[in-house]
């Protein structure tokens, strides 16, 4: 038989345990703003970042990229359908070739193997070496021609803010070189925040071709 | 006897709503680091259309009335004032010339906020505005746009004082099928104007895709 007090207990009001949920859903609120916070602050204060990439065709037209930074150029030659073009030329053309490959891959590396910044990368522009580019071109572009492989570089720069000086320095080698003449120019103009995508640079798939 | 509150179920929803912000920090970030723009860039081309010259400065289109600007330069010459490649002004849109045998007149623009010659940029969505008529007479059959870019940077800007304006400039006028052509100018390398007829490097080239 229950005692008293049992039986007195069985009819008191349920003793129910609440739990304040404020200290749970302040923390969790203060977390998002924060997050959504920083989110808004970032994405209004980063600028627009675009990556380009190395390599760009226009069709047959492939880009012999010269990027013109305050500082100076940083020039980014086109690889990727060289070895297919190397393969139909003559042996005297084809050894050419190679040569070329060998030494925009030696470029193309320096600049993957390159960590810092994209203006400190620039150097001022070298005449002969603007000359020796103009002639790489047109002596690509006439064995293409000649042996109807469709494929024609030509030189596109990428006029950076303040870049001008050094644009106008490559023109004005390129005023005096009979190589350029045949050679197509494009430009753009870029934000200082476009960045260029060395590592999206592809590398040739058929590397032993060029060493023929 | 001390009564324990079992906060798992709370924990469980804090933490999975702060993991699933995280994660999607993470993807936008890994999103936007790897996203790639190509450029679409308009070759130069040899043309028989006319150039219509536009100058482009801290976000404002000036268009050049060559007419306006000869008669003017060749009143100052007549009176002595361009001698020894002095500076003088043209009288139109705060622009000061300079008359230099390779380059032919020699464009320098100063202080333009004061001009009423040069329009913003933004004026081009009002349909009634001075630099959308000035754009609309140039005739697409036989005339093409040549801009001349300031590439100078402002404070804390990424990008060349005159770029923006030219590439809004640029798209109104491909709409309405009118080629352009540019090239960055600066205080050492100023726009100008001068006659290939005396001088082979004064080219001014419509540029545009192989395409269009």
């Amino acid at each position: 038989m229950a005692s008293r007090a049992s039986r007195y207990a069985r009819y008191l009001p349920e003793n129910k345990l609440e739990i304040s949920l404020f200290p749970f859903l302040s923390i969790f609120l203060c977390v998002m703003g924060v997050l959504s916070f920083i989110n808004i602050l970032s994405s209004i204060n980063t600028p627009q970042k675009i990556e380009m990439t190395t390599e760009l065709e226009q069709g047959y037209k492939v880009a012999f990229q010269i990027f013109s930074l305050p500082d100076g150029i940083i020039t980014v030659p086109p690889l990727s359908r060289l070895v297919a073009l190397q393969k139909i030329v003559s042996i005297e053309t084809s050894d050419q070739i190679a040569q070329i490959i060998t030494r925009r891959e030696t470029v193309v590396n320096q600049l993957k193997a390159y960590k810092g910044q994209l203006g400190d990368l620039a150097s001022d522009p070298d005449v002969d070496d603007i000359r020796a580019y103009l002639h790489e071109i047109r002596f690509i572009n006439e064995a293409a021609l000649k042996h109807n492989f469709l494929y024609e570089e030509f030189l596109l720069f990428g006029i950076y803010p303040d870049g001008g000086k050094a644009y106008h320095k490559v023109r004005d080698v390129m005023m005096k070189s009979q190589d350029a003449n045949s050679i197509s120019v494009g430009l753009e103009p870029l934000d200082a925040n476009w960045t260029l995508n060395i590592n999206g640079t592809p590398a040739l798939k058929e590397t032993g071709a060029h060493s023929k | 006897m001390k009564q324990f509150i079992n906060v798992d179920s709370l924990t469980d929803i804090v933490s999975n709503s702060v993991g699933i912000l995280i994660i999607l920090a993470v993807v936008t970030l890994i999103n936007d680091n790897s996203k790639s723009f190509q450029l679409e860039i308009p070759i130069e081309h040899q043309s028989d259309l006319s150039p219509v010259f536009i100058v482009a400065k801290n976000d404002a289109l000036l268009v050049l009335d060559t007419d306006i600007l000869f008669t003017n330069a060749a009143s100052q010459a007549t009176k002595g004032a361009a001698k020894g490649k002095r500076m003088f002004s043209l009288e139109y849109g705060q622009l000061y010339g300079q008359i230099n045998q390779e380059s032919g007149l020699v464009f320098h623009a100063r202080e333009i906020e004061d001009s009423a010659d040069w329009h913003h940029f933004n004026k081009l969505e009002k349909t009634d505005s001075a630099l959308h008529q000035q754009l609309n007479k140039i005739n697409p059959k036989k005339q093409f746009a040549y801009f001349f870019v300031y590439d100078e940077i402002e404070n804390s800007s990424i990008s060349g004082s005159g770029f923006e304006g030219f590439r809004m400039a640029r798209k109104y006028l491909k709409s309405r099928q009118i080629k352009s052509g540019w090239k960055p100018v600066d205080s050492d390398h100023p726009a100008s104007i001068c006659d290939m007829s005396f001088n082979s490097l004064c080219k001014y080239l419509p540029s545009y895709l192989g395409s269009s």
